[in-house]
């Protein structure tokens, strides 16, 4: 037996996202203590149609979340019990909602920082219909055995550890929360674990009081002793007291009371809970309160250490009286365990599952990413570069200082080719339009293919396929691509010729071969091709992506990462383009109609739809 | 519980009809040269000057000066403006006009579980506790407000009667107003001063509580709570004040001079009975610290720092209940940091420190802190099974 919350116990939680943790929490000894799902909705108007998850075990919950209580209560009538997890600016509308709700008999709040008027009123409310109002500041109610209120009882394995899957005879009473934890483990510990614990916490004008709780342990023939932990101020305790003293009681009662530390302290010094702020002597202080308690017959600790002694000294004496039997101890193992997550239990080697992708240059489980094992600050501290940390993403290995200056000058130079070229217009004509950074420079990036930018990897590849194929015969070659492929990729310019050369190209032939000492058999083979291209044709010259492809090349990069070059170093461009653009608050861009050559139909007249 | 200063006190007791003195709040004194150009009352009346700070005992420290005229109070506000007390600094005076007046009434109003309870005694003053039994009490339930009438017979019985008593009722009913509407906890008005040659009421000192949780709701309130430890926070204090400002969960800490024991204590009720515990065995403590509510760990680290930090220390009292959703791990992890670094900055030299916790990922944060062991720290870590404050008598036996 329980007082307060048991299995007949239906919740709406009122609020977000505190409460869907609450929810998960509660749902885990629903699981425990095989019981129906406790949390039935959510009253949470942001979020109104939505449909939270959660786990009771394995299985997948939804519960609803409404945007009005009345709502909630229409569709789920089981609901007799509101638990408040709102913000303190609207706790208050919220409980007396809940209280004046025909269905609810109990609202908890563990909202902190509540008005203590906005409390005050909630408790008379209840008190005028017959109901009650728990908190605020409470960590919840624990039934053991048959529901859970809250959070309290924090983790599953704490669950198993204070025996909250089967009722004790001991009840408990706390003003605060973690306290209420402690003190549900001592009885499980020391005695036979707990009927029910409820948090009444520790602001100053709780809602209910020890008392109230005390007359309905007194009437469930489960509870043989009550734990009850007090704090300086107020005169809650005292009234426990009073209670105790009154007529002779069934239950047997175990106080501990903080707070004695204030008879030591400097004049006005007080700290704890918010209820905890008065009484240094007299009524109201830790020391009256003890007093009084052990005077009306309770066994009081002078340290909370004590607590354990006094609870199994009460536990011998229930069991020496024959008010309770020993329960055998369950084994735990019989217990139900949460569903481990795929993690855990691969971790230990029982489940094998195929993983959906495979990488192999970079991994940012550590503290930090490794780029193909190496951590990206000491590449950093080490004086190495971004070409370097491209070399390793893209060709998993670390080039040489002569090799990194390359890619270095390779990416400088094709950075940007002036705002008239596809891309940069493209991303030009999307900054003028008012898009975004990503969206304009994606715009650019689009238009990289075969015409423009794009043909770094095929130039690349054929050259290479050449110097295999059809090494000391470049006609042999330029039949085989004119039949098989087109015209060669990396070979001819639009603007540029013999004549008027690239001065790109120049420099980076140059540097690459009278610079360096890097072997190119890729880059010498298409300055043999270009030889004989450009004596048919002045502007058959290796362009800037044939150069580029065929160093890159050399430097053995795959085939299929050389046009990323180019997409990389355009990209430095095209955002500088989107930033030059928008700082200048460029207007829309429209093509003049004489840019455009309208070869349409004369106007006519539309005929009739057949 | 907020104390307020007695400037937006009065200024709340205008806005509900208390009859309060004239008085003006400042920081400059020049400002109050000016004040005195401007208003007749600070030419012709003498006056108080006190501080405007919340510093405990200023009669004492001389910073409360009466019978004052302007110039005297243009010289006293000047000598108190910049003065330092402990680690606190005088940056504002408050100068009231000092009523010639013929009587001294008592008149309270507190919060209590039901509503509140007016005190009224028409023998107020310095004198109040041992003309005690001469206070009259009435409950006020929340939510209700008594009659006029009521009020007025409520004076009667206090002692007062014909137009005092009415007037007196008429009071009473605004501080009823004030106390309700301004979401006060306590207000004492003492005393309540009557000059019976033009009637004219004033309340010549007041202190005032007001719920700082119901802020939300006040647009006016443009003051911050006075210090609730009887004394102006160090700089300590105000730092671990700041992060808990703007942390998830809250970190706590007071400094207690003197002692030897540093608590460094999880949650609002077990702190207070690791406290106790020490006081119970004969220890002193040095201070209170408390952090709950799962804060995260780089706010741990620091409480941490502070504590280690504190003089004369012998021993450090890790504690803690089994908490219910404090994730014993993660904020371990940060106590572990501050005891590090802690020690790499000389301290923790000779300190015990002795652990005792439970909650969420337990095993894991005990089985790290039990670690700093093998790093040379004088370290004893308990788990669950031993009493929650059986860990104080350890380190007071050891």
């Amino acid at each position: 037996m329980s007082i307060l919350a048991n299995r007949d116990t239906r919740v709406v939680i009122i609020g977000g996202v505190a409460g869907l943790n609450a929810a998960r929490r509660m749902a885990q000894f629903d699981f425990l203590v095989n019981r129906p799902l406790t949390v039935q909705a959510f009253v949470y108007p942001p979020e109104e149609g939505q449909q939270k998850e959660i786990y009771r075990g394995g299985e997948l919950k939804n519960v609803p979340v409404y945007s009005s209580l009345e709502e909630a209560l229409a569709e789920n009538p089981g609901i007799n019990t509101a638990l408040i997890y709102i913000g303190a600016s609207r706790a208050y509308a919220a409980a007396k909602e809940a209280l004046e709700a025909s269905n609810i008999k109990l609202v908890s709040m563990i909202t902190e920082g509540v008005p203590e008027k906005d409390a005050k009123r909630l408790r008379k409310l209840a008190n005028a219909n017959g109901k009650l109002f728990n908190g605020p500041s409470s960590i919840g109610i624990m039934s053991a055995g048959e529901c859970r209120l809250g959070v309290i009882g924090g983790e599953f394995k704490n669950l198993k550890l204070c025996n909250l899957y089967r009722s004790g005879s001991f009840g408990v009473i706390t003003k605060s929360g973690g306290l209420s934890n402690e003190a549900m483990w001592l009885c499980a510990q020391n005695g036979n674990g707990i009927t029910t614990a409820v948090a009444i916490g520790g602001d100053a004008y709780p809602g209910t009081d020890f008392v109230t709780y005390l007359e309905m342990f007194e009437n469930d023939p489960e509870t043989k002793a009550v734990v009850i932990v007090g704090e300086v101020g107020g005169t809650l305790e005292e009234e426990a007291a009073e209670w105790l003293a009154a007529e002779k009681r069934r239950i047997k009662l175990i106080a501990a009371i903080g707070g004695t530390c204030q008879e030591v302290l400097p004049q006005g010094m007080k700290f704890g809970h918010a209820g905890a702020k008065e009484g240094k002597k007299g009524l109201g202080s830790a020391r009256s309160k003890m007093n009084s308690l052990r005077e009306a017959g309770a066994l009081v600790p002078d340290t909370f250490g004590g607590l354990s002694n006094c609870i199994k000294q009460i536990y011998e004496e229930l069991l020496a009286d024959g008010s309770i039997k020993p329960e055998p101890e369950i084994d735990e193992a019989l217990l139900p365990e949460l569903p481990p997550k795929v993690q855990e239990i691969m971790k230990q080697g029982e489940v094998i599952v195929e993983p959906l992708i495979r990488t192999t240059i970079s991994d940012d489980r550590g503290e930090e990413p490794r780029y193909v094992g190496y951590a990206a600050s000491q590449l950093c501290e080490k004086g190495y570069g971004i070409e370097d940390v491209i070399c390793l993403l893209w060709n998993k290995k670390l080039p040489s200082r002569e090799e990194s200056e390359i890619i270095k000058r390779i990416i400088m130079i094709s950075a940007d080719h002036g705002p008239a070229v596809s891309g940069a217009f493209g991303a030009i004509i999307g900054a003028c339009a008012g898009i975004d950074l990503p969206q304009a420079v994606s715009a650019g990036m689009t238009m990289i293919g075969p015409r423009f930018g794009g043909a770094v990897t095929n130039a690349g590849k054929y050259f290479k396929y050449g110097v295999k194929e059809f090494p000391n015969d470049i006609p042999g070659f330029l039949a085989w691509m004119k039949q098989n492929v087109g015209p060669v990729p990396g070979i001819g310019h639009r603007v540029k010729s013999l004549k008027n050369p690239d001065k790109r190209v120049k420099y980076l032939v140059d540097y690459v071969k009278n610079h360096t000492s890097l072997h190119t058999p890729c880059l010498d083979y298409a300055l043999d091709v270009e030889k004989i291209t450009t004596s048919k044709k002045d502007n058959l010259i290796l362009n800037v992506d044939g150069t580029m492809g065929c160093i890159l090349v050399d430097l053995e990069f795959p085939e299929q990462s050389l046009n990323g070059f180019f997409v990389l170093a355009r990209t430095i461009g095209m955002i500088g383009h989107w930033i030059d653009q928008t700082s200048q608050s460029s207007k829309l861009i429209r093509l003049y109609d004489y840019l455009i050559n309208y070869a349409v139909k004369e106007e006519r007249e539309v005929p009739e739809k057949k | 519980m907020a104390k307020i200063l007695e400037g937006p006190a009065m200024k709340l007791f205008n806005k509900w009809g208390i009859p309060v003195p004239n008085y003006v709040v400042i920081m400059d004194p020049n400002r109050l040269e000016q004040l005195g150009e401007a208003n007749k009352w600070l030419r012709e009346s003498k006056l108080v000057v006190k501080a405007h700070e919340a510093i405990g005992g200023r009669f004492k420290l001389g910073l409360v000066k009466l019978g004052l005229n302007l110039q005297e109070a243009v010289a006293a506000s000047r000598e108190m403006i910049g003065r330092e007390i402990g680690t606190a600094v005088i940056r504002q005076v408050i100068v009231a006009e000092m009523l010639d007046h013929d009587e001294e009434y008592y008149l309270c109003i507190n919060g209590n579980r039901d509503g509140a309870e007016v005190l009224l005694s028409n023998r107020g003053g310095v004198d109040i506790e041992e003309n005690w039994g001469t206070v009259r009490r009435l409950f006020i339930p929340i939510d209700e407000s008594p009659s006029i009438e009521r009020l007025t017979e409520f004076a009667s019985e206090a002692g007062f009667s014909g137009e005092i008593a009415e007037r007196v009722g008429k009071i009473v009913s605004r501080l009823v107003l004030c106390f309700d509407n301004e979401d006060a906890q306590s207000i004492e008005i003492n005393p309540l001063v009557i000059r019976k040659s033009d009637m004219r009421f004033a309340a010549l000192d007041a202190v005032m509580n007001v719920d700082y949780d119901a802020r939300f709701r006040h647009a006016d309130w443009d003051f911050k709570p006075v210090s609730e430890i009887g004394r102006p926070f160090t700089e300590a204090e105000q730092q671990i004040m700041e992060i808990d400002g703007r942390i998830k969960g809250s970190v706590k800490f007071v400094e207690v001079p003197g002692g030897e024991i540093a608590l460094l204590t999880a949650g609002g009720g077990a702190s207070v009975f690791y406290s106790d515990a020490v006081v119970a065995r004969g220890g002193t403590i040095a201070n209170y610290a408390e952090y709950s509510g799962d804060p995260p760990d780089w706010a741990v680290e620091a409480l941490t720092e502070t504590i280690c930090s504190l003089p004369n220390i012998k021993h450090i009292i890790v504690g803690g209940a089994i908490a219910n959703f404090t994730d014993v791990k993660a904020t371990f992890n940060g106590i572990i940091n501050g005891f590090r670094e802690s020690k790499s900055k000389g301290y923790l030299e000779n300190v015990k420190i002795w652990v005792r916790r439970g909650g969420p990922n337990e095993n894991q944060g005990l089985a790290a802190i039990r670690k700093l062991h093998d790093e040379g720290f004088d370290i004893h870590v308990y788990d669950r099974s031993m009493p929650m404050t059986d860990i104080v008598d350890l380190a007071l036996n050891s």
